[in-house]
């Protein structure tokens, strides 16, 4: 029972920052209709921007996340302004070979820039452990899962009340209707990525703080899985984000602990691959038919 | 048109056929052996990419021998030139590398300091009759099937049984856990020979958990699994950034009396938890070699290492030293630099290196003592068990 | 004028072959006399491995649009399976059997897991659909490395099958001809254009009849068919393969082969391959900067190709140079 308990917990810290970094993908996917492969190098960059302020310029904690987001919007907004927005009437296929490159750019650009050792990310706020029963709880795991809450219900609010929400919403159905709305397709699609890459700030601290060591190629897998975690809930809703992100990092979990660490790989990418395949739609999307 | 190409394609296999069956393999390094005045070293390895840090210990370690040797003369009065290619690593560019270093007109090859490199070079060097000798590619069959082959380094099916031999003689644990990368072949050789030589001792091993190149980052369904078996000691092939990451996401969930034992891949483990030496409290590490060591010869080779290169040489630079200074053993005795003579003096020499006492089988094996590093608060010492 | 632009695209492909042969006499002229260096003699196996890589992949990329990032794993397929048959072969059969025997067996393995992971190609396109071949190639790498008979993680020792490039090249050449030859024909042929058909306009495409399902999957197939020997090919070239080399940075690379030689071209491919193949090689200092050269590639080609003023240029170009060989072809 111990153990069930112990993998339920690492199940769920593993999910959180699977459902934060869902939660941008989701946002990205939902109203750009692109795939930002970049997003989980964006996490990336934000983690080795916290490890900067604060181990080398010294900047307290509170600082430390406001610069990462801060440089995290910026790149996101970048990439979307050099990379993706020439592309706005491109193939599919250009778009996502597009992103591709601009993840191994970044992905790259951190290997010249901070070598292929990893770094150790600075502890930002000591929590203790909460143990109930004998049992521990890591304070970040359920920080983590209050942070991606609150996010979660601020996103909902934003896109379902405010105006931006509603163009961002509009933009998603049909951006020429949108657009003959008098809603700015390019603004609004620039403020998705404002909003996606500031989240993914977020999932750069908690990742950090989680896992410690911080490499060039960190924010691929988790980007991957993140993404089928966003498709697993139902790309472009928010609650699913959420509610994927939770879900696969309780089957990597219990997988690897009930089956073998030995094909850990094969059962998460079979898990990716069967989300895919069998429920394309996700948990809590909506079917859409293809227009004819 | 279709016609004419045709002809045109059938032309041109016929002029290639004759061309493949015409020509019988000459060997591609003619240049006469002994009749030059520098002896040409090569080795491959990564001084670029992810795993740079291990290339360039060897690289350095190996100047300093051959800086060393030239200063006293060189061998035979021939001075020595080495030149180094960067693989980054990859077996592929490996082989380009060495066609490269045998167009320089190599005598003797370092092989390559990982065993995928010296694995993809080794039947290549056989055709050249190049003597090769790796620091540091320690799979047992990267060497394998070429007789001109040999290494410096321990090979892994020695080191996964030394370590269960090491276990069972200090009497450290009769149930041990292992913790090892399951798609990494020096990883998954340690482990090997390690149960066996276990079964062979006595040793149950209570808890097996693996990880995988791309699963590397959480391992907290591991070390709970393990925490839980109760085992005293976790033997963990594994290097010394993985290894960082477990210790860190371990750290205070195995009780004070744990001992976590890993081979020459934990080597630099120290400088990968900087920011809380703690971490590696009850690391103990199986070396041949050790940077505090009071041997004077050692003592020399890490002072004028620190001079050249401002850092403490680790394993992988000592295997260097010692690998070019067999070269001048061998080649010494053999007066010549063809592989087939040179392989045949290497079973017969002794050489007093900084990492051991070596003789070699013709299997291209070496066996050394091994002792093994206790690390505390960022310190590490020579074990002694009580 | 109809039968002339059909006959554009077949007489390009036609042309590349030739150059290929033309090129590939060169070398073997060179390398059997002894004028080629060790490192240009060692390239020239992995140069047409890629060569074959990327033309293959070029089916899926630039003629059906869609984007695999598992090509390494068919190859990976290949490889093991041919170099296991080979091995087994080795004291039975001579080279000139035993390997082109191999290669089928290889690549007719990697067609059958082109087959299984074309599948879900029936029901998902574009990012779903790269993603789940992403993943495909990751978990045929996950069992390769845990199987006893391809030797695990330790690798495949292929000592017994190692052969150099004066050995190899002969088949290396056969293998490249062939490829650009389905190629080419598949390119010109009825059902080459259904493919396309399907790539520019999919509901189109089904509303007239074209069995998409069929055409998705035989693409799939072919491709990997194509890696697989490859694969194996590359697998005798080496004395130990890992599977762990064979990951989605490698199907990556080929990728960008395909993308830097224009998507369809098999021309492109084919000096895209060499190209990108000798890069490195030129200056080993170049080291880091491989993968961020590449990563710029990438990017500025896609931005280049599906620039409006580019585009209108190499329209205008395109044009031209058609009304130029349309004239000639009437006066004769």
């Amino acid at each position: 029972m111990t153990h069930f308990i112990q993998t339920l917990i690492s199940g769920l810290s593993l999910g959180s920052i699977y459902a934060l970094i869902a939660l941008g993908y989701t946002m990205v996917y939902g109203i750009a209709k692109m795939l930002n492969f970049a997003h989980g190098d964006v996490i990336m960059i934000g983690a080795y921007t916290g490890i900067i302020a604060v181990l080398t310029a010294g900047m307290p904690p509170v600082a430390a996340v406001f610069l990462c987001v801060a440089v995290c919007t910026l790149l996101g907004v970048l990439i979307e302004r050099f990379a993706y927005k020439p592309l706005r009437k491109a193939s599919p296929l250009s778009v996502l070979i597009t992103a591709i490159g601009v993840s191994y750019l970044l992905q790259n650009v951190a290997l010249i820039a901070f070598g292929s050792q990893q770094k150790a990310f600075p502890s930002l706020i000591t929590l203790p452990a909460v143990t109930v029963g004998g049992i521990s709880i890591d304070g970040i795991t359920i920080l983590t899962l209050a942070v991606t809450a609150v996010i979660m219900i601020a996103l909902t609010l934003f896109i379902n009340k405010t105006k931006l929400g509603k163009a961002m919403r509009a933009v998603s159905e049909d951006k020429g209707a949108a657009e003959l709305m008098g809603i700015s397709v390019d603004r609004t699609i620039t403020m998705t990525f404002a909003i996606g890459s500031a989240l993914a700030a977020f999932a750069s601290i908690f990742y950090g703080m989680t896992y410690v060591y911080i490499k060039p190629t960190t924010g691929a897998m988790p980007g991957i899985k993140a993404f089928t975690a966003a498709v697993f809930g139902g790309i472009g809703s928010v609650p699913g984000a959420m509610l994927g992100g939770i879900m696969l990092g309780l089957i990597e979990q219990f997988s690897k602990t009930y089956i073998s660490t030995l094909w850990a790989d094969a059962i998460v990418f079979s898990v990716l691959v069967l989300v895919l395949i069998v429920k394309p739609s996700g948990l809590l999307g909506k079917t859409v038919r293809e227009k004819v | 048109m279709k016609k004419k190409v045709f002809a045109f394609v059938m032309a041109a296999v016929m002029v290639f056929t004759m061309a493949a069956c015409g020509n019988n393999d000459t060997p591609a390094n003619t240049d006469a052996d002994g009749a030059d005045s520098v002896i040409k070293i090569g080795g491959i390895g990564p001084l670029t990419g992810s795993y740079a840090n291990y290339g360039i210990s060897v690289k350095n370690g190996a100047e300093v021998a051959v800086e060393e040797i030239n200063a006293n003369g060189g061998i035979n009065g021939m001075q020595i030139e080495l030149q180094f290619q960067d693989s980054q690593g990859d077996p592929e560019s490996a082989v380009n590398a060495y066609g490269k270093l045998m167009d320089w007109g190599m005598d003797v090859s370092l092989g390559g300091v990982f065993s995928g490199e010296t694995a993809s070079i080794v039947a290549a060097a056989n055709e050249d009759d190049v003597m090769l000798i790796t620091p540091s590619g320690s799979a047992d069959g990267c060497i394998a099937g070429n007789d001109k082959a040999f290494r410096v380094c321990f090979y892994d099916s020695f080191q996964g049984a030394a370590a269960a031999n090491y276990i069972q003689e200090n009497g450290l644990a009769t149930e041990v856990g292992v913790f090892y990368e399951s798609d990494y072949d020096y990883s998954v050789g340690l482990y090997n020979s390690f149960t066996e030589q276990c079964a062979a001792n006595g040793i149950t091993i209570k808890e097996t958990q693996t990880f995988t190149t791309s699963t590397n980052t959480d391992f907290s369904t591991q070390i709970n699994a393990l925490v839980a078996s109760g085992v005293k000691v976790v033997f963990m092939p594994i290097y010394a950034e993985e290894a960082s990451t477990f210790l860190t996401q371990a750290k205070g969930k195995f009780a004070d009396d744990v001992y976590f034992f890993g081979a020459d891949g934990l080597d630099g483990i120290l400088g990968k938890v900087e920011q809380d030496p703690s971490i590696a409290n009850n690391v103990l590490m199986l070396t041949p070699f050790a940077a505090d060591s009071t041997d004077p010869a050692v003592q020399s080779f890490v002072k004028k290492y620190q001079t050249a290169y401002n850092a403490v040489p680790d394993q992988f630079a000592a295997d260097a030293y010692d690998a070019v200074y067999t070269i001048k053993t061998a080649v010494e005795k053999a007066g010549t630099t063809s592989g087939a003579a040179l392989a045949q003096v290497m079973t017969e020499i002794t050489v007093e290196g900084i990492t051991g006492k070596m003789t070699w089988g013709a299997d291209g094996n070496t066996d050394k003592p091994a002792s093994a590093i206790l690390y505390y608060d960022g310190v590490g010492s020579l074990f002694d068990a009580q | 004028m109809e039968k002339i632009k059909k006959s554009i695209p077949l007489n390009r492909d036609y042309v590349t072959l030739a150059v290929v042969v033309v090129i590939y006499g060169v070398v073997a002229v060179m390398l059997y006399g002894g004028g080629l260096t060790r490192q240009v003699s060692n390239m020239l196996i992995p140069i047409s491995v890629y060569i074959v890589l990327a033309v293959s992949l070029n089916l899926v990329v630039g003629l059906l649009g869609e984007l695999s990032l598992g090509h390494a794993g068919f190859m990976s397929v290949g490889l093991f399976t041919g170099c296991l048959l080979s091995i087994a072969l080795s004291s039975v059969l001579p080279m000139p059997v035993r390997l082109p025997l191999s290669m089928i067996f290889g690549g007719l393995f990697a067609a059958l897991f082109g087959f299984l992971v074309g599948l879900p190609a029936l029901r998902l396109k574009g990012d779903y659909l790269a993603i789940v071949t992403l993943a495909c190639g990751e978990i045929i790498k996950n069992i390769i490395t845990n199987l006893n008979i391809t030797g695990g993680a330790l690798g495949l020792n292929t000592n017994a099958i190692y052969s150099n490039s004066k050995k190899l090249l002969p088949y290396a050449f056969v293998l490249v001809c062939l490829t650009i030859l389905v190629m080419a024909n598949l390119k010109s042929s009825k059902q080459g254009r259904a493919i396309m058909a399907i790539r520019d306009n999919r509901i189109a495409a089904e509303s007239i009849g074209i069995n998409i399902t069929y055409f998705k999957l035989a693409v799939f197939v072919i491709a990997a068919f194509f890696a697989g020997a490859a694969g194996t090919l590359y697998g005798h070239f080496f004395a130990n393969v890992k599977a762990a080399s064979f990951d989605y940075n490698m199907s990556i690379e080929i990728l960008v082969i395909v993308v830097l030689g224009g998507m369809g071209s098999v021309s492109g491919s084919i000096i895209a391959a060499i190209v990108l193949q000798a890069l490195p090689e030129v200056s080993r200092a170049f080291g880091d900067y491989r993968m961020l050269v590449y990563a710029i590639v990438l990017i500025l080609v896609m931005l280049a190709t599906n620039n409006p003023k580019v585009k209108l240029m190499l329209e205008q170009y395109k044009n031209r140079k058609n009304r130029r060989k349309g004239a000639g072809k009437e006066e004769t």
